[in-house]
């Protein structure tokens, strides 16, 4: 469970998370949308530490994230995060990218971490990639990659920033397939997505923010066919006509 | 033309010389780079009083000349009950003084590899030390290269401060050779292809180097 109670955050004195509460249960599928700068992936970046709140409280499994004497580095194990730009490392093999947070952070054996690293390579569809480099895949078998790699460490809850928004339009459907089989099996997923039609299928809820505020918080049939903000509505229609 | 029976007639002490200054060139080019990682690390992370050490010690050894160096700990230290040979003395000092720019090179081919490499570590769960050392490391290394090979040529001949301080490297034993023989220029002109000897096979290796790691991926 993710808990933010009345969280602000600031950058200096720009103030970009402002009174955020929002529940996340376990096994919710949660799709953050708002304009450019609204703070999704600051909100989405306080949930496993990579940017701190300023004040309020935030938990994730009952763990304070900011408190001094919080093991984010355990509380990590269990927060997948995909990134809009896939951050493979581009030194290592795919089976390597995979494998090395399992067997440094889990002490997994090398061999026990290449057998879960293969079975999920075998779920996202690219199992004879497993020696590749990054630099040899395609933008959608890098970011299937990036899935592969945060479910490794079998975390409960996973986060996706924009995870389709640097493909070409013929690879997004390949990896928001992946995306939609990971939401029916009951995994946690907070999702920053432009995607609508993904958000309609398997989103439990639509949190909609804009300058910071968290302005709707909705069921995705209520939300897309009857917005009650303004700025929802525009925002809307902004999207779904182009 | 030259005159080669100074070079076959001195040979042992051209040679002894030059076993000294490739001893103490290796020793402060391994140490450099390891003092030299460490700075550019403490320099580039958030705990305040390691960050001001590593500012501080780039700033000062690299504004200071390299003889300076050699001298304190050569005369300097010995006040302070610590007494040093002219080689060690001039081997610590290349290693600190040289150390300064590595962690300068290092530091900013830390700072070219993508923001994004360490949030990808350490939101695997890797603690900061581990993503430096598996993820950002290895690929600073590769932009790196270049101007550390450059620092290494630099240092093997910045070696011949040693010749200051009675360090019995090559410079201080052509010296002697030439108030022995009363040739000047010849002298030297062996001396300098002494030092090509080791610094073209150093910027060939590194320019190897830099093309296998450029195609590796
Ligand atoms: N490190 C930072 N320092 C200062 N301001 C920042 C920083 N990071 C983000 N911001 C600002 O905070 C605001 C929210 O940023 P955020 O990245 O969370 O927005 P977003 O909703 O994810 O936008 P986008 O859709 O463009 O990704 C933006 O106005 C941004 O300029
Ligand atoms: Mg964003």
């Amino acid at each position: 469970m993710i808990a933010f109670e009345q969280v602000n955050k600031f950058y200096g004195d720009f103030h970009v998370l402002k009174d955020i509460n929002l529940t996340i249960q376990d096994g919710e599928v949660v799709v953050v949308i708002g304009p450019s700068g609204s703070g999704k992936s600051t909100l989405l970046r306080c949930i496993n530490g990579l940017e701190t709140t300023s004040d309020g409280v935030l938990k994730v499994k009952n763990i304070q994230v900011n408190e001094k004497k919080t093991d984010i580095n355990k509380l990590r194990r269990n927060i997948g995060m995909v990134f809009q730009h896939f951050n493979l490392y581009p030194h290592k093999t795919v089976l390597e990218n995979i494998t090395l947070a399992p067997i440094n952070v889990l002490k997994q054996s090398a061999e026990e971490a290449k057998k879960t690293a293969m079975y999920y390579l075998e779920k996202v569809g690219i199992p004879d990639k497993a020696s590749s480099f990054p630099s040899q895949l395609s933008g959608g078998q890098q970011q299937r990659v990036a899935i592969a790699r945060g479910l490794a460490m079998k975390p409960e809850i996973m986060l996706f920033d924009e995870p389709t928004s640097a493909l070409d339009p013929e690879m997004v459907g390949e990896v928001l397939d992946v995306m939609k089989a990971l939401a029916k099996e009951g995994m946690t997923m907070v999702v920053v997505t432009h995607e609508m039609g993904f958000a309609k299928e398997v989103g439990d809820r639509i949190v909609f923010m804009d300058q910071g505020r968290i302005l709707e918080e909705e069921m995705p049939v209520e939300f897309f066919e009857n917005p009650k903000e303004e700025r929802a509505k525009v925002f809307l229609s902004r999207i779904l006509n182009h | 033309m030259l005159d080669f029976s100074i070079l076959v007639n001195y040979f042992d002490m051209f040679l002894d010389g030059f076993k000294v200054t490739i001893i103490a060139s290796l020793i402060a080019l391994v140490a450099s780079f390891f003092i030299g990682a460490i700075i550019a690390v403490m320099r580039i992370t958030s705990i305040l009083p390691l960050r001001w050490f590593g500012t501080a010690y780039v700033e000062f050894f690299r504004n200071i000349p390299l003889v300076v160096i050699a001298f304190f700990f050569y005369v300097g230290t010995p006040a302070l009950g610590l007494e040093f040979s002219g080689l060690t003395a001039g081997t610590i000092a290349l290693a600190i003084y040289t150390s300064a720019f590595i962690a300068e090179a290092i530091r900013s081919g830390i700072l070219s590899v993508p923001k994004g490499q360490m949030e990808a570590g350490r939101s695997s769960g890797l603690s900061y030390i581990q993503t430096m050392r598996m993820i950002i490391l290895p690929q600073a290394i590769k932009i790196v290269i270049p101007p550390i090979g450059n620092q290494f040529i630099n240092l093997v001949k910045n070696s011949s401060i040693l010749a200051l301080i009675a360090g019995t490297d090559l410079m201080y034993q052509a010296d002697l050779i030439s108030a022995k023989t009363y040739v000047v220029f010849d002298v030297y002109i062996f001396v300098a292809l002494f030092y090509l000897v080791l610094t073209i096979p150093l910027s060939t290796g590194v320019g190897y180097l830099e093309k296998r790691l450029a195609k590796s991926y």
